[in-house]
């Protein structure tokens, strides 16, 4: 018989099943066939990678810098961070609309509302710092309420998340808490949400300002893997 | 370290027919050709253009095949360097470069490995590392692996989720077109094509990494 063309060798690799048991006949007697076929079948055992992880801040200007023998301005795509409300700081509207501006820029996050910051209430006896930045905290294929989170000046360098959510509903698994970046490619696990559904954190003010603004509770299985479920119960953005 | 897909509100959903499959393949081809050319000719605007695209394929294989996240970011700064410093010698072609920088990347990761092996400091590192051949062998299976990876990752949709549904979901054609909304022969011609593409790709890798 004639040799194979290129969808039938593709298939034979998809679903040898589908295919006539002449072609099978052919292409296990055809050299050049068979080499064919074993290069496509080759290609296919190379997929499963995990997803790459991006290269760390500040490389590409170095590697400009070295290449081309110049300074190089920092681009307008990397992430510009916003610093955290202080008491003389960036007015909110400028910081939300900026958070806004890097998360349209990011990718994979899909559509994003930016919650409303709410008004701080008095916070509890502690923790005792100013609230720099607060965020209501909504379900994620709804808008529906799932309790709101709020950030303190701890200490110089540091800042309390202080997590309060509600209605995360009753999966198996338990109650992780995350911050997600506004450029949508990175993210850092805070902890646990061991006592119900309340929970406090310290996280560095670095990481804040470098646009670590959108806390996330997921649900996680007790498997032992440490990478995020996929399985968002709740998310809001620190403003 | 792995990464997670940041898990958004809804999927996408796909519908209607493909429009142009492979005048979309051809489209992206060019564009590969052009930026090489232009790599070639001194444009720095490629340079950049080129960092973007193909930095994370040869950091990742750097971390992972030097297992030090300091080492493996000086090796991706001195791989493209090296890249623009030697632009001259670029053969315009589809896949000219995941090829060349994974073929500079490996002489790279070599010499570190030997700078390390002369480097009392890390003779623990050496203690546990394997022997040159299982190294050559390793590090080609993790390039081809980590290329795939970033072709099908930058592939137009619904290539790129029918590729991912299927290779790395291992989910039947029916599945994936239940799940996307694209008839069941869409699917299987992304599949070929895009098979067929990875294949295009690795037999370069494989050929400019020698």
């Amino acid at each position: 018989m004639a040799h194979a063309d290129p969808d039938t060798l593709a298939d034979l690799v998809l679903e040898p099943g589908a295919v006539r048991e002449s072609v099978h006949a052919h292409v296990t007697s055809c050299p050049e066939c068979g080499a064919a076929l074993d290069a496509l079948r080759s290609a296919r055992r190379a997929t499963g990678a995990e997803p790459l992880v991006p290269v760390p801040d500040g490389l590409r200007a170095r590697v400009l810098a070295e290449a081309l023998g110049q300074g190089v301005a920092p681009q307008a795509a990397d992430v510009a961070p916003v610093p955290l409300r202080r008491r003389h700081a960036v007015p909110l509207w400028l910081a939300t609309a900026a958070a806004v501006i890097g998360l349209v820029a990011g990718l994979g996050l899909g559509r994003w509302t930016a919650a409303d910051p709410v008004a701080a209430p008095e916070p509890d006896p502690e923790p005792t710092g100013a609230v720099v930045a607060s965020a209501a905290l909504t379900a994620l294929d709804s808008d529906a309420p799932r309790g709101d989170v709020e950030a303190f000046d701890a200490a110089d360098d540091v800042v309390q998340v202080s997590v309060r959510a509600r209605e995360l509903g009753g999966e198996p698994g338990f109650h992780e808490v995350w911050l997600i970046n506004v450029d949508g490619k990175r993210m850092v696990a805070l902890g646990i949400l061991a006592r119900g559904d309340d929970g406090t954190f310290e996280v560095p003010r670095r990481l804040i300002d470098e646009g670590y603004r959108i806390l996330d509770i997921s649900v996680e299985p007790d498997d032992g893997d440490p990478t995020h479920s996929g399985v968002s119960l709740a998310r809001g953005e620190l403003a | 370290m792995t990464v997670v897909r940041l898990p958004a509100r809804s999927g996408p959903r796909y519908g209607g027919a493909v429009v142009g499959a492979a005048a979309l393949e051809e489209a992206h081809e060019e564009s590969m050709v052009a930026l090489a050319s232009r790599f070639r000719d001194g444009d720095e605007a490629a340079l950049g253009e080129v960092f973007d695209r193909w930095s994370s394929l040869i950091h990742n294989f750097a971390v992972r095949a030097l297992g030090d996240p300091h080492d493996a970011e000086d090796v991706t700064q001195q791989v493209f360097v090296a890249a623009w410093r030697s632009r001259a010698t670029v053969t315009p072609g589809p896949s000219t470069f995941p090829a060349w920088l994974v073929g500079i990347a490996r002489h790279k990761v070599a010499d570190a490995r030997a700078a390390r092996a002369r480097d009392a400091r890390k003779v623990r590192a050496v203690a546990a590392v394997t022997t040159p051949d299982e190294h050559v062998a390793a590090d080609v299976a993790l390039a081809e692996r980590l290329v795939v990876r970033q072709l099908v990752d930058q592939m137009d949709e619904p290539r790129r989720t029918v590729l991912l549904l299927a290779f790395w979901q291992d989910k039947p054609h029916s599945d994936i077109a239940a799940t996307t909304g694209l008839p069941l022969g869409t699917v299987k011609s992304h599949l070929r094509r895009g098979l067929a593409q990875l294949h295009r790709v690795l037999e370069e890798v494989r050929h400019g990494s020698r």
